[in-house]
């Protein structure tokens, strides 16, 4: 390949524009990256379709692999997990009974109808391009409502939230990253705390006051209080409660409830908290729902 | 006929690096495909194509990354810039010298990323430094040479140069 033939006026010029941009992301960071941000809407809409293509390769692949190849104690895993279906249809029946009894218990009580965020599901066709982020990237983008400082759910529980958006994709930075935070709850005791990412890849939660009575196998859920989540998903499983001398708090670690190696599909939350009447269309749309006259 | 071959390598090496690198890490470490490809692009092209064709990719992979939207864009330039004024002043490229080159490059572009951390926790930092930032380097440096070696045999820019190369 030649030497692209460049005088040597074109050189300097494009080392000083270079050096001017340098100069402008130090002086003035979120103003130009604001700017590169804004400039990169069509180049990001222009690489989103390589992207889609190699997403679709990967799935392709991964599906080969794991229907064919893959399949080596299979027959194990179906016998447990039918075990596991026996003993969740169980749970179930409990909690269908619950839920009625709590219905019946907010009705008397004149509660405010839980309302249902509004989301959009969203398919994972990347993951961050270095490797100093664990993140993902998701195939909608502002031109579906996506923008960054939404949170990301599956329904197994939370993923992470949206820190970057073009016109047609969007990066999620996982729940297991250093960089993230969310407010979370103890299912049983209901103390407040923060859950951070760690550098291995699973998940903290700081601030646990030290007279709290959690402990190993705790549930740890949404509390709420960001905006980005509403109240009560899933986030973890606590796996180890440390305490140091002459720390305040206790931390705990915590067993994330999605697995983030295999996301395949998310939803999006684009507002926590919807309308409550179009809530309550929703919930008396269900079926088994009676229709008020 | 470059211009199409650098819109190409724009077009691919992002979407290979956040679809399919993944299932190839080291220590759960991907090689930085777009650093390579800047490295190659300023060795053979020079330091105006290295530096244009780093900014372009490094912004586009940051336009991919969780991180700042500036880490890639000043890395990648910077990289282009210097293979190519390596590519145009040294005359002998031995392996070991490039494995050294690429692996410096490497090392320097990734210690702006645990600038970009704004960290004072030196534990973290030495973390970051022999967790990430070496193993990356052994795997840019490795894969750099190795398309340098398959390009320099097909697109030599000067067959007399290139005798004593890799």
């Amino acid at each position: 390949m030649a030497i692209l033939r460049s005088t040597y006026g074109t050189k300097r010029l494009a080392v000083v524009l270079f050096a001017l941009l340098l100069a402008a992301l130090f002086l003035l960071p979120s103003q130009s990256q604001g700017v590169l941000q804004f400039l990169g809407g069509p180049l990001g809409q222009v690489l989103s379709v390589p992207l889609e293509a190699f997403s679709s390769l990967d799935r392709g692949m991964t599906e080969i692999w794991d229907g064919y190849v893959a399949l080596r104690g299979i027959r194990e895993e179906n016998r447990q997990l039918r075990k596991e279906l026996e003993f969740v249809q169980g749970q179930n029946n409990q909690l269908r009974e619950a839920a009625v009894a709590t219905q019946r218990l907010e009705a008397i009580l004149d509660f405010k109808q839980k309302s249902i965020p509004d989301m959009v599901a969203a398919q994972v066709i990347g993951r961050d391009a270095t490797n100093w982020y664990r993140g993902i990237i998701l195939n909608k983008g502002e031109q579906d409502g996506v923008h960054a400082e939404m949170g990301v759910v599956t329904p197994a529980g939370v993923v992470g939230r949206v820190v970057k958006a073009t016109s047609s994709s969007s990066v999620v930075l996982l729940m297991t990253d250093p960089n993230n935070a969310i407010a979370a709850l103890v299912q049983g005791t209901r103390d407040e705390g923060i859950v951070e990412g760690t550098r291995n890849g699973r998940a903290r939660m700081k601030y646990i006051p030290l007279l709290s009575t959690v402990h190993p196998g705790d549930r740890v859920i949404t509390s709420g209080l960001t905006g980005l989540f509403p109240r009560g998903l899933a986030i973890g499983v606590m796996t180890h409660i440390e305490k140091e001398e002459g720390d305040l708090f206790r931390s705990a670690e915590l067993e994330p409830e999605v697995d983030m190696t295999k996301l395949d599909e998310v939803l999006v939350i684009r507002s926590p908290y919807e309308d409550s009447d179009a809530s309550k269309k929703m919930i008396q749309g269900m079926p088994g729902e009676k229709k008020k006259p | 006929m470059k211009i199409w071959i650098y819109i190409a390598l724009i077009l691919t090496v992002i979407p290979l690096q956040t679809t399919l690198l993944h299932h190839v890490t080291i220590l759960d470490v991907r090689p930085d495909l777009g650093l390579v490809v800047v490295c190659l692009v300023g060795f053979f092209g020079g330091e105006l194509d290295g530096l244009l064709i780093g900014f372009i990719l490094g912004w586009s992979q940051d336009l991919m990354s969780a991180g700042e939207l500036w880490v890639n864009v000043v890395s990648k330039g910077g990289a282009g810039f210097v293979a190519g004024l390596a590519g145009r002043h040294l005359a002998h490229i031995t392996p070991m010298v490039l494995l050294i080159g690429l692996g410096a490059i490497s090392c320097l572009s990734s210690l702006i990323f645990v600038y970009s951390m704004k960290t004072s926790d030196w534990d973290l930092m030495w973390h970051a430094f022999h967790s990430k930032v070496l193993i990356q380097a052994v795997l840019d440096a490795f894969i750099g040479a190795g398309a340098y070696w398959l390009f320099a045999r097909r697109w030599a820019p000067d067959p007399f140069l290139q005798q004593d190369r890799l």
